[in-house]
Parts: C-alpha cells; sequence; structure tokens
C-alpha cells in the first residue's frame, strides 16, 4: 500500500513537471507553429535565476519574477529579432532557434563557465500523506503548477485576449481583417509560451544540477509529449505529459534509468510512425 | 459634391507574378453604394483584397479620404474605417457567435447589434451556438451583421448573398439602404443583379481580371445582363 502512495505520488509529480516544462512549447507550437529548439534554453535560463537569486543571498522566491523577466526579455528579443519573419515557415523556425539555443548556451558558458551548479532545497523535509513521507517541496510544486495550468486555462478561455488568439490561430486573415493586430498578439503569446518555460526552470532548478546544457533533455521530452499527446489543445498535453511521465516512472521503478528512457523513446517513435498527430489533434 | 470616400486608381495584383486583376480604377462617393458583378473567376474577390490589404498590389495606389492606404497593415485598415467581410472563411467556427460579434471590442456586450437582430432574430437566438455549426447562408448573415454593424464609414462586402435565403436578401439590402442614408459607403461584390439593383448607385462589370463596363444610374440590368451573356 505504501509502495503504491509512494508511485502514485511520483506518478503525478513527474506528470506534473513534465507537463509545466512542455506547457511553453505546446503554445508555441501548437498556437504558433514555431518550432522552438531554444525552448529548453529558456528552461536553463529560469534555473540559471534561481542559482543568482541565491548567489545574492535573498530569499529564493525572488527566483520566480526574476526567471520570468529574464525569459521574456530574451523572448522578445528573440521573437523581435528573427521570429517575426518567419511564422508560417516551421522548418526556418527550427533552424534559426536552434542556432539561437547555441548561442544561448555558450552565452551562459561564458558567464557561468560549465561547472554544476547547485540551488539548495528551499523547503526541506517530507510531510505525511496516503501514510508515506513524501518531500516537500514535490507537494508545493505539484500545487504550484496546478495553480499555473489553471490560471492560463482560464486566461485562455475567457479573457478577450485568449478569445483573440484563439481567433488569430483559426482564422488569421479575418482577424487582420477586423482590426485585430496579429504581429503583436503573436508576440505576447511568444513571450508568455517561453515565460512559462523560465518559470519552470526556476522551479525545478532546487532538483537538477544546473549546467549550461540542461536545456537539452528538457527539450526533447517536451517534443516527446507534444508527439504522443498532440497539438493545440490542453488535454493532449496532459496526457502526453501523463503517459511520457508514467512510462519513464514504471519502468524506471521495475528496470532503471536507461529502460526508462529507452522505454520513452519507443513510444515516440510509434506514435510519429503509427499516429503522427498524436491523440488529441486539433481541426 | 459628395465626398470622396475610397479612391481606387490603376490597381494590378495577383498571386505572385500571376496577375488576376488588371488597371482597374473606381471611386466611392459618402453615403453611396458601388456594386461590381461579373462571372465566376474574372477577379471580383482578388479585387477586394487588394483594396483590404490581404494581398500585396503589383501597381496603382487605394486612397481612402485622400491618404493612401495600400500600404498599412491589414489590421490598421478596420481603425481607420473600413469594414470587410471576405468571401470564405467568413466566421471563426470554433467561436460561439456571440463571440464572433464580441471580440473585437473591449466589451462583450452586444448593444450595437439591436438593429440588425430586429431584421435577423435567428441571429440572437444562437448566440451561444459555435459558429461553425451554422449552415452557409447563417455564417453569411453573421458576417454581413458583423461588417455592417461596426463604427466604420466603409463597407466592403465579398459575395455576402451567397446561400442566404431570399427573404433576408431583401431584409440585407434594406440595412444597407438605411445605412447608406446614415452617409456609409458600400463596395459590394455580387452575382445576383437584383440585391445590387436595390441600392447600388454604380455597378461595374468585371471580366478577365479588366473593367468592362461601369454604369452610374438605376437602369442597369439590361446592360449587364446583355453583356454577360456575351
Amino acid at each position: 500500500m505504501e509502495a503504491f502512495a509512494t508511485f502514485l505520488l511520483n506518478f503525478v509529480y513527474v506528470s506534473a513537471i513534465l507537463a509545466l516544462v512542455a506547457l511553453g512549447l505546446a503554445m508555441v507550437f501548437g498556437l504558433l507553429g514555431v518550432m522552438n529548439m531554444a525552448h529548453g534554453e529558456f528552461v536553463m535560463l529560469g534555473a540559471y535565476s534561481a542559482y543568482v537569486v541565491q548567489t545574492a543571498q535573498i530569499s529564493f522566491f525572488w527566483a520566480i519574477p526574476l526567471a520570468i523577466f529574464v525569459s521574456a526579455i530574451f523572448g522578445f528579443l528573440i521573437e523581435w529579432s528573427v521570429i517575426r519573419h518567419l511564422y508560417n515557415r516551421a522548418f526556418d523556425t527550427l533552424l534559426a532557434t536552434w542556432g539561437l539555443a547555441i548561442l544561448i548556451r555558450k552565452g551562459v558558458e561564458v558567464v557561468f563557465t560549465r561547472d554544476y551548479k547547485s540551488v539548495n532545497q528551499v523547503v526541506p523535509g517530507t510531510v505525511e500523506l496516503f501514510g508515506v513521507n513524501y518531500p516537500a517541496y514535490r507537494l508545493i510544486l505539484i500545487s504550484i503548477i496546478i495553480c499555473i495550468f489553471v490560471v492560463l486555462l482560464l486566461w485562455y478561455q475567457r479573457s478577450k485576449v485568449g478569445l483573440r488568439v484563439r481567433a488569430m490561430v483559426q482564422n488569421p486573415g479575418l482577424a487582420a481583417a477586423i482590426g485585430i493586430d496579429i504581429a503583436i498578439l503573436s508576440r505576447v503569446t511568444f513571450v508568455i509560451g517561453v515565460s512559462t518555460a523560465g518559470l519552470a526552470g526556476a522551479l525545478l532548478a532546487p532538483l537538477v544540477r544546473v549546467e549550461p546544457y540542461i536545456g537539452l533533455d528538457y527539450l526533447l521530452s517536451s517534443f516527446f509529449i507534444l508527439v504522443v499527446g498532440g497539438l493545440g489543445s490542453i488535454e493532449g498535453l496532459l496526457i502526453g505529459s501523463t503517459i511520457i511521465g508514467g512510462t519513464d516512472a514504471v519502468i524506471s521503478t521495475i528496470f532503471d534509468k536507461t529502460a526508462g528512457y529507452m522505454s520513452v523513446l519507443i513510444i515516440s517513435i510509434l506514435f510519429l510512425w503509427l499516429r503522427p498527430d498524436g491523440i488529441f489533434y486539433r481541426r | 459634391m459628395t465626398e470622396k470616400v475610397l479612391e481606387v486608381d490603376n490597381v494590378s495584383g495577383g498571386y505572385g507574378d500571376l496577375k488576376v486583376v488588371k488597371e482597374i480604377s473606381l471611386d466611392v462617393y459618402e453615403g453611396s453604394a458601388n456594386g461590381v458583378t461579373g462571372r465566376n473567376g474574372v477577379g471580383k474577390t482578388t479585387f477586394l483584397k487588394l483594396i483590404c490589404g490581404a494581398l500585396p498590389l503589383l501597381g496603382g495606389h487605394v486612397r481612402l479620404y485622400g491618404r493612401i492606404i495600400n500600404r498599412l497593415p491589414s489590421h490598421s485598415l478596420f481603425q481607420l474605417g473600413i469594414s470587410y467581410a471576405p468571401q470564405e472563411s467568413i466566421v471563426f467556427d470554433g467561436l460561439t457567435v456571440q463571440e464572433n460579434l464580441t471580440l473585437h471590442y473591449s466589451s462583450s456586450n452586444l448593444d450595437r447589434y439591436t438593429y440588425v437582430f430586429k431584421k435577423f432574430p435567428r441571429l440572437k437566438d444562437r448566440l451561444q451556438q459555435k459558429a461553425g455549426t451554422l449552415s452557409g447562408g447563417e455564417k453569411k448573415l453573421l458576417s454581413f451583421s458583423r461588417a455592417v454593424s461596426e463604427p466604420t464609414n466603409l463597407v466592403i462586402l465579398d459575395e455576402p448573398t451567397e446561400g442566404v435565403q431570399s427573404d433576408n436578401i431583401i431584409l440585407m439590402a434594406q440595412v444597407i439602404n438605411e445605412e447608406k442614408v446614415k452617409g456609409r459607403s458600400f463596395l459590394i461584390v455580387d452575382q445576383n443583379i437584383t440585391f445590387l439593383e436595390a441600392f447600388s448607385d454604380r455597378v461595374h462589370l468585371f471580366d478577365h481580371g479588366e473593367q468592362t463596363y461601369h454604369t452610374d444610374g438605376p437602369n442597369f440590368r439590361n446592360d449587364i445582363e446583355k453583356r454577360i451573356l456575351i
């Protein structure tokens, strides 16, 4: 029973983290059609924001606004300088953002070196839940992630800007004809998308080794999630995260990490082969 | 002399290097309506897309109250006072009828639609329905209602009567005539000559991307029909 509760909590925890990491990519790729290969680098920038906050010896709480600020600024500059010229050219965005990803990694390497940095655990200790002692920070993380999803979902479904984004995605020509500035709206969507990646990086920083290359893993798992779940819906993102996270958790527990990663790869390949649009697909 | 609202001056354009519209000129005056007609595939829709900034011009100018507008991004034309209801992909299928009518305003209330809802009560009944579930004719009514209720001086409509029931076509013509009295101008592409007759001050006939004939005054039916048959 206890083992099962631990497994269940781990499963929810891994899925929640994956969903948060993939959220920004799902927005940028699903809504704007931009293959953002620099997505993981925004997670990395978020993690370094947490490290900077720790170095400055101020409360970890400040890592969150700093990570959002840093990734929003980088996102704005990248959108303005490169991406806005490449909408509707998915393959070109892939090449361009891959180049930008290398640039960001090397830039961070220059400033912080390639050494591993560690961010201290902010909420140490465990909480008893369903008869097991579970790390408190993980539980806090799960609650924060649920809040982020609820807020973004409400924004997307209820707000005027969310409504206009949905209209733009469906029919950009008509949106422009009724006076909606598609260029600005795309920029806002891109910046919000990469900011969620930065936020994810800050929240994950205490749990991982912070180094310039951590983005690659997050980029890959985010793409796997979108391949399995399908583009353009929140259901797809959540289902994809649970399938990828769940498989990894189960196989890793039974065998080892390598087997877990291999099973994720096999699932992704099967989906690309047999069901390339994923489980949920808009249109 | 009434004021010139829209001045289309030798406009050419099309898709890539393919010139679909060749050197067309026409003027739209305040409080008046211009009809454009012709067979399928003669460049009518392309012509409207060129004016509304949905396609780049290959030559000529478009002026709104004397100001050149053909280099402006299409969303800014709405702010300058042009409404446009395209021929295809005319509504946001995934949004409700109410969302379709209000997404470009800061408030979601429907006060500005009181008048068109009286004419087309069917729309009011379907406010919460997804626009994608409407019939083709109902979508056209939704698109028409959205465009004529906007706070603009010039309304450009592309085939507004396509698939619409004949009773509603008569009501659409009534709405246009009432809006004209308020000083608004219209540029309307349609193949229904009776519809154009009901409100047009001028009619232009297109063929092979060129303007082959145009007329002032209401008695154009014979002229146009003769020329379409040729």
